[in-house]
């Protein structure tokens, strides 16, 4: 288990709604807003609004995650868009 | 405490649950060791993070119509929503 999948649940969720950079084995880097973190795999899952108004989401997994670098905090508008990407669509 | 830990990891844990419940039928790129990417139709994955079951994997020598992809051999996927 490396030092990301040590964390707390409490540790994690202060990385929810925040922009941030990812640095992964093998030299990988992924920025993104945190929509989660997988309390049982550690796997961040990120999302990036495309020009096209499509989102682009990312999920690093927890064993590949070297370190995460807060960016940006997000407001109130950012926290709602974040909210709103999962939900399902009411048929 | 315990319970406040517990309650934030349900609502970490939900929200994962309705990413993989989205990312199911759509065009996924997973990244593995070794700088192989591969493009497959997410299917499912199993509650314990071991695997990935993907339909319509892309590779070299065909198109396989299912596979599994072992969750350590996986660095990251993405997809489009």
């Amino acid at each position: 288990m490396n030092d990301w999948q040590m964390k707390s649940p409490l540790d994690w969720e202060k990385y929810v709604n925040k922009m941030v950079k990812v640095a992964a084995v093998e030299k990988h880097e992924y920025e993104g807003w945190v929509l989660t973190v997988d309390p049982v795999s550690a796997s961040v899952v990120l999302a990036t609004f495309l020009e096209n108004e499509k989102v682009s989401i990312s999920v690093v997994l927890g064993h590949a995650v070297q370190e995460v670098e807060i960016l940006k905090e997000g407001d109130d508008e950012m926290k709602q868009r974040l909210s709103c990407i999962f939900v399902p669509e009411e048929s | 405490g315990p319970a406040a830990a517990q309650g934030v990891r349900a609502a970490l844990r939900e929200r994962y649950l309705r990413g993989l419940a989205a990312a199911r039928g759509r065009s996924t790129r997973f990244c593995l060791r070794a700088g192989v990417c591969v493009e497959a139709v997410f299917g499912a994955a199993d509650v314990a993070a071991v695997a990935f079951q993907v339909d319509a994997l892309r590779t070299p020598l065909g198109v396989q119509a299912a596979a599994l992809l072992r969750c350590t051999d996986v660095l990251a996927y993405s997809f489009l929503l």
